[in-house]
Formats: C-alpha cells, sequence, structure tokens
C-alpha cells in the first residue's frame, strides 16, 4: 500500500472535523473522495498533506510514518479553486515552474511535458485569468506533475468547470494513474463520473462507504445516506 | 545652489519605491497592512524623539509591531462578519491615538503635520539615507525571495504545503513595508503615502503578464506622478505641498485603472 491512514481524528476550531477515519490507497490507483459539504473533506486532505494538526491516528506511507517533511516531498496537494487567486499576473508557464521551487528533485515532467501531459500545450505564455476554468484546472494539475511527489491529493478540481472539461479533466487523471501515480481526489459528484475512478470512499466525518462505485452505490443505498448526500 | 534638486531626488526615489512595495502586498491581498503601519509609526516615532534616537528607527519598530499585533488578534476567517477588519482598523486607531498621547506625555515637539502629510520641500540627507536603505531592502527582498512571493501570492495554500517559509515572508514583507513607510514620511507623510503605494500597482497590474512586468510598470508610474507633483507644486504660480498633490494625482489614476479593467 501506499498510503495508509488509520483512525485518524482531526479538530478544527474546537469541533470535531473527522473522527477515526481509516483507509488506504495502492500505487497506480485513482480514488474519489465523496461527501456533503461539511463532510471534512479538504481537512482530511490537508491532514494527510501535514497541513493541519493531526488529534489521534496516524497517516503511513510506504510503511514510514508522514512527517511534514516527506509529506512535503512524497505528496502534491491541489488546493480548491477558490484558494488561488487566479487574477495574479502570472503566465501559465509560470505557474506550473513553481512547482519546480519545491523540488529537492526533479518531478516526472519538466513544464514543456507537464503541458503536454493535460493538453494545455502553446498555452504557456498565456496570462492565467485568460484562461477557461478547466484549462485553469488542468494548469494546476499541471503544477502539481512538475513536484516530484508521487501521490497528488485534488481537492475538488471538477468543481464548477463544464461538462466537456470534466471529461478532459478525468480522462488526463486516469493517465496519470495509468502511468503509476497514485490519486485522492475529492469530488462532489455522484453521477455517472463515478466510474471514471477506481475506488470511492465516501466521507462523512468518518469513512462510510469505501469500495468500486458501483458497490459505494449499492452500499449508499443501504444506508439511505444518498438523499443527504447527494444535493 | 539648485535648492530643489534634493526634494526632488528624494521625491522621485519615494515615487518609485511606495509603488514596489504597495504592489507586493496588492497581490497578497494585504495592502490594508500599508495603511496600518502608515498610522502605527507615531509611537515609535515620539519615543525615540524622546530618547534622542533616530525617530525612523522607532518608526519602523512602532509600525511592524502594530502590525504583527493586529495579526496575532486576527483569526484571518472572519471574512464574512467584518471581524478582522474591526481588529485591523481598532490598532491603527489605537496606535494613532497613543502616539498622539506621546506627545504631550514625554514633554517633546513633533511637528505632526509634517509627520502625517509629508514636508517634501524641508527633506535633508538623512531622508535622503532612510529612503535608498528602504529601498535597498525592497530590491533585497525581491531578488532573493521573488519566486516564493509569487507562489505565496497566486496559492498560499499551496505555498505551505509546499513547505515554503510563510509566516517568515510576511514577516519580510512587513519590514519591508515598515521601511517604505517610514521612508515616504517627509516626501508625502504616512498618512498620504497609502495612494502612492496602491494607486500606481492598480494600474500597473491591469494585463500585466507577471508580477515582475508590474513592479517594474508600477514604479515607472509612481515615478512620473511623484516627479510630475514635485514639478508642480513648486511652480511659483501653483505654490502648494507636494505631498497632498501628490496624493491627489495619484486618485486621478483611479479612473484609468478603472477603465483598463473593463
Amino acid at each position: 500500500m501506499a498510503l495508509v491512514v488509520s483512525n485518524l481524528s482531526v479538530g478544527r476550531n474546537g469541533d470535531q472535523v473527522l473522527d477515526a477515519v481509516s483507509f488506504s490507497l495502492e500505487s497506480g490507483s485513482l480514488t474519489a473522495l465523496v461527501g456533503p459539504n461539511g463532510a471534512g473533506k479538504s481537512t482530511l486532505l490537508q491532514a494527510i498533506a501535514g497541513q493541519l494538526p493531526i488529534g489521534s491516528g496516524t497517516v503511513e506511507l510506504h510503511g514510514a510514518t508522514l512527517l511534514p517533511a516527506l509529506a512535503r516531498r512524497e505528496l502534491a496537494l491541489m488546493p480548491q479553486r477558490g484558494e488561488i487567486a487566479w487574477d495574479f499576473p502570472i503566465t501559465v508557464g509560470e505557474l506550473v515552474d513553481l512547482g519546480r521551487l519545491v523540488a529537492a528533485r526533479p518531478g516526472c515532467c519538466d513544464v514543456e511535458a507537464a503541458l503536454q501531459r493535460v493538453g494545455l500545450v502553446g498555452l504557456a505564455d498565456r496570462r492565467l485569468d485568460q484562461l477557461s476554468g478547466g484549462q485553469q484546472q488542468r494548469a494546476l494539475l499541471a503544477r502539481t506533475l512538475v513536484q516530484p511527489a508521487q501521490i497528488l491529493l485534488l481537492d475538488e478540481p471538477c468543481a464548477a468547470i463544464d461538462p466537456p472539461s470534466r471529461t478532459a479533466l478525468l480522462k488526463v487523471m486516469g493517465q496519470l494513474r495509468d502511468a503509476g501515480l497514485t490519486l485522492l481526489v475529492s469530488s462532489h459528484d455522484w453521477g455517472l463520473d463515478l466510474d471514471a475512478y477506481d475506488r470511492v470512499l465516501v466521507l462523512d466525518r468518518t469513512v462510510l462507504a469505501d469500495g468500486t462505485p458501483g458497490q459505494v452505490r449499492q452500499a449508499l443505498g443501504d444506508l439511505r445516506v444518498g438523499n443527504h448526500c447527494c444535493g | 545652489m539648485l535648492w530643489w534638486l534634493q526634494p526632488l531626488i528624494l521625491a522621485l526615489l519615494v515615487g518609485a519605491l511606495c509603488p514596489l512595495s504597495g504592489t507586493l502586498l496588492l497581490v497578497q491581498r494585504r495592502l490594508f497592512q500599508a495603511n496600518l503601519i502608515s498610522h502605527a509609526v507615531l509611537p515609535g516615532l515620539a519615543l525615540a524623539v524622546a530618547l534622542r534616537l533616530d525617530p525612523g528607527v522607532g518608526g519602523v519598530v512602532s509600525g511592524v509591531a502594530g502590525a504583527l499585533l493586529a495579526e496575532q488578534l486576527s483569526r484571518g476567517d472572519r471574512g464574512s462578519d467584518g471581524g478582522d477588519e474591526a481588529v485591523l482598523n481598532t490598532v491603527l486607531a489605537g496606535f494613532l491615538g497613543l502616539g498622539v498621547l506621546l506627545i504631550p506625555l514625554l514633554h517633546i515637539r513633533v511637528d505632526l503635520e509634517a509627520v502625517l502629510f509629508g514636508d517634501l520641500l524641508a527633506a535633508g540627507a538623512s531622508d535622503l539615507v532612510r529612503t535608498l536603505v528602504a529601498f535597498a531592502a525592497v530590491l533585497l527582498l525581491l531578488g532573493l525571495r521573488y519566486r516564493q512571493l509569487v507562489y505565496l501570492g497566486v496559492d498560499p495554500m499551496g505555498a505551505a504545503a509546499a513547505g515554503l517559509p510563510v509566516r517568515r515572508l510576511r514577516l519580510l514583507l512587513t519590514l519591508v513595508t515598515a521601511f517604505t513607510v517610514v521612508s515616504a514620511m517627509s516626501a508625502v507623510g504616512v498618512v498620504l503615502v497609502i495612494a502612492l503605494m496602491g494607486a500606481p500597482a492598480l494600474l500597473a497590474l491591469t494585463g500585466a503578464l507577471s508580477l515582475r512586468q508590474a513592479l517594474v510598470r508600477s514604479a515607472a508610474l509612481g515615478l512620473v506622478i511623484s516627479g510630475a507633483g514635485f514639478g508642480l507644486a513648486i511652480q511659483p504660480a501653483i505654490n502648494l505641498p507636494p505631498g497632498p498633490l501628490i496624493g491627489v494625482l495619484c486618485m486621478g489614476l483611479l479612473p484609468l485603472a478603472a477603465l483598463r479593467r473593463r
């Protein structure tokens, strides 16, 4: 297993956001992390990335406890759209190149190759806010590819983009999985797009269901949480 | 002797310096910090005068202390209810009030009008040195930390996740802002400095392809505005204080910025 999360509990501003969360990720897998608003998806990704203090539990990477320094080297976190200053004066190429700032060793791609992998060739000199929402998300994804990380934590990369862009992004994520990267992708999507993932984790403070898309749909039906999750 | 040469050089230096710091703050969404620091310099300045120290040093210490106190008391997540804004404004007013109170309490003489609105024509060599030091500090920060500042500006959470020293970067930015504000004190005063930090930056950022380009543009704009303001102010037919005139000219940039952003 690439990543093993055991009994993870995290609090924020005095509230318990995650309670005894346990799951593991295989190397070279594409996993969806779904749940309603406030379920703790972003908190979980940030805690795994070493951005939030862990109350209890452990996060292990290839059998070793994931300390912040190791997390920075082996994991890349792509934040939600709302965290990015899209009007910042920066070109696509310069944004992607920022990934190299944190790389102690080169990632899988240089800037040009990363842009090629996400289908943004020829847009390196374009200002970031001149791209469509889907292209902006792919530019951010390209930045994580320049980092040396083997595990990508993507926080709602498909939010607020049109269906064709979402399909294109899911295809890119599938290609990255095929190339051996491990992806954990938070999402609000409960529709057919879930089938693009190998596995689905349903989170609402704790893990409610874990399995293939089909297994999870079945489990959610049994749990009768679908209605409140699927808004 | 060209009596206007030294004040003009100071006006041009401050005119280029303030927009540089202002652009850095604006892209980090921290321009309000310049306003806070500009008001928070007063207690340190008064104490330094009482202790016969360089007023600039006292101002920098006091300005940074005000900014750090406001940051400590703010939670950073109270945007919706304006809680952090209330904290920042209260610290700003508190430091300004403390400074005004210290003047009679310490039995010192401080030309408050010159501190608040500048007195460019009375500026001396020490003001020039102070501005050059501030300029060097800004250029050093840009030279050593440019890409980190870009990362922090475009994606603060990603920057933290990537292990960038976010707190240290913000502290350095605060320090450089305090240097800038204090150095601009004699030229445009601590109240009007915010116009020179904000307006050229706003105009320069529109359509800039990189932060570097925006910095160069904003410095050039500030230099022109400051030089023009000074040149106009000393015309016998006009004969007005340069600081407020520069502030008014900066306001004239805002419609241009609004037009360009459409």
